[in-house]
């Protein structure tokens, strides 16, 4: 049985642990067997890179979904391969002792920068604040210094739930407002620990980081998408649907297409690498996807239950599906229509038939 | 004694252009809406009838077929004949701009004048050009979501919609333009060949109008 509460609590990785979770991540990679003892090497390495960890606008969701796995050996490789020298969550200095790890690794040594969460930029980024600085300036001085910066999840990548309309405190991700440094966005609520860890240990043995997309998404797991990786997929195309949540058809396993699953427009490795060490994602245990991994999500995927978002038309209030919004123009029109027909008949009714 | 002469108006191609769009849409639509909301639900298991696969699949085929109507339709703005060329419906000229006063004021019933003009009425030739540049959205916004891992799909998707739910909204709210748009245009055709026969309705099958001799 899986070490699901890491009884052990032994903090030292062992061989097996480490060789199981190197695999892993040369699995989601792509990367072929002959690749792993490279990737050994790489890892075990004497020189761990110095990781500085900001948290910002965020819910501290990623890093514990990335603690928690119930795969220990995964965060434990992790935390083992690297130096982490500011995590808010689990370092143990506090305060200007805290401060200070920031500032010698920022100002002395090279270092890849983390971001999790969303910068708030209103109001000069007063939203948010840390030690009596602002996200952005936090950013500002940390990020020019980086080798590179991993935005994990997606209020780091995207802006998130935080920069969902109307944006009150005016949140972006990382790369709105850091230019001029490689970015690589694991977006994601949260994203897969393993398509970070794979990011990580790609770096650690390439010295570069993974193929993006035009997102700055590592193609090893963001470049094909859910829908045409899911195990539901042939009910799909078969027809068979679930019509509602608890009905026969949801009981059978068909596909979730009608109560709004959004895997054919989201990208990731989710029904491939799956979550937990068990072998589950949202899809395989009987709800849609709500796509987590793309672009402004909270405006364009809800409702979660339905295929389209619905349409807000300005100054009147009306919010509605595109499909009865379309019904009642297309019979306005078809009345206009009618009306206009009306009304030259009845024009020529009263003036008679004009001479040819 | 004949009264009217024969012109001809439309070429080949803008005919078979027009056949092409308007089957293609009549397609696209009610397979489109299949897609949306599938309205079947497939209850006997094994029984191969895939229904969302074949909708898909006479969705791309309109689609290719809707493609290249509008190709067409691009090629003869530029080098059509003098009814199918751009300059001959853009309110850019005043021969042009009085025609477009002329059929607002005709339309609204405030004046029985018609404009003798052989090609596209300028208000009829400004809502095609409209629907055009609609067709161009579909068909962008249709082959991102199509090919949404090619790279020339996946730049020119992100720049425009910026993700491909939002790529299939507008996609789908775009749809229905072309259904007000058919109703619009055939109720005016008619209007137009009881108005003012020219032959108008035939001419989109033989290419040919009749003007009164002058």
């Amino acid at each position: 049985m899986a070490d699901t509460v890491n009884n052990a609590l032994e903090p030292r990785l062992d061989r097996r642990g480490f060789l199981k979770g190197c695999t892993m991540a040369a699995a989601a990679l792509g990367l072929s067997e002959a690749m792993i003892p490279k990737m050994v090497e790489a890892a075990a390495s004497a020189e761990r890179p110095r990781v500085i960890w900001l948290h910002f606008q965020e819910c501290t969701g990623c890093t514990e979904s990335l603690l928690r796995s119930s795969h220990p050996d995964l965060a434990r490789l992790l935390l083992d391969i690297i130096s982490l020298d500011y995590h808010e969550t689990v370092m143990a200095a506090a305060g200007h002792q805290a401060e200070q790890n920031l500032h010698e690794t920022v100002d002395k040594h090279p270092f890849l920068l983390v971001v999790e969460g969303a910068i708030p930029t209103k109001d000069n980024g007063i939203y948010c604040k840390i030690a009596g600085k602002t996200a952005m300036d936090i950013l500002k001085t940390v990020a020019p210094k980086a080798t590179a910066i991993i935005a994990i999840g997606t209020c780091a990548t995207f802006g998130g739930v935080q920069a969902a309309a109307p944006n009150p405190t005016g949140a972006v991700g990382v790369q709105d407002l850091v230019s001029g440094k490689p970015i690589v966005n694991i977006p994601g609520c949260p994203p897969n620990p393993v398509s970070f860890l794979g990011t990580v240990l790609h770096y650690l043995t390439f010295k570069k980081l993974p193929a993006l997309d035009k997102l700055n998404r590592p193609l090893f797991a963001y470049g094909r998408r859910i829908h045409d990786h899911c195990e539901r997929r042939a009910h799909f195309d078969e027809g068979r649907f679930v019509e509602n949540f608890g009905d026969q058809g949801h009981k059978l396993g068909y596909c979730l297409y009608k109560v709004g699953c959004k895997g054919p427009e989201t990208f990731s490795n989710c029904p491939a690498v799956r979550f937990n060490d068990v072998d589950v994602w949202p899809v395989s245990v009987g709800h849609g996807c709500v796509g987590c991994t793309e672009p402004n999500f909270w405006d364009t995927m809800t409702p979660f239950y339905e295929r389209l978002p619905n349409v807000k038309i300005p100054a009147t209030g009306i919010i509605d599906s595109a499909d009865r919004v379309g019904k009642t123009v297309l019979g306005v029109t078809a009345a206009a229509v009618g009306i206009h027909a009306v009304v030259g008949i009845g024009k020529r009714l009263i003036k008679g038939k004009s001479e040819e | 004694m004949a009264t009217y002469t024969k012109h001809h108006c439309w070429s080949l191609l803008l005919r078979l252009f027009h056949w092409m769009f308007a089957l293609s849409i009549v397609f696209l639509v009610v397979t489109g809406f299949y897609i949306s909301n599938p309205w079947t639900n497939t209850m006997i298991e094994g029984s191969a009838a895939w229904p969302m696969a074949n909708m898909r699949y006479i969705h791309y085929l309109a689609a290719y077929v809707f493609s290249a109507a509008v190709a067409i339709r691009l090629f003869l703005y530029i080098f059509g004949n003098a009814q199918e060329r751009i300059l001959d419906i853009l309110p850019v000229t005043g021969r042009n701009i009085n025609n477009l006063f002329m059929t607002l004021m005709q339309y609204s019933y405030i004046s029985d004048k018609h404009d003798e003009r052989l090609g596209h009425n300028i208000l009829a030739g400004l809502a095609y050009l409209f629907t055009f540049i609609a067709a161009i959205v579909m068909i962008v916004s249709g082959f991102y979501m199509l090919f949404p891992e090619a790279p020339f799909w996946e730049g020119w998707g992100l720049t425009l919609f910026g993700s491909q739910q939002f790529a299939r909204y507008l996609h789908h709210i775009l749809m229905w333009w072309f259904m007000i748009f058919a109703v619009i245009h055939i109720y005016l055709c008619v209007w137009n060949d009881v108005k003012e026969p020219e032959g108008l309705i035939s001419s989109i099958f033989t290419g040919v109008k009749f003007k009164h001799k002058a």
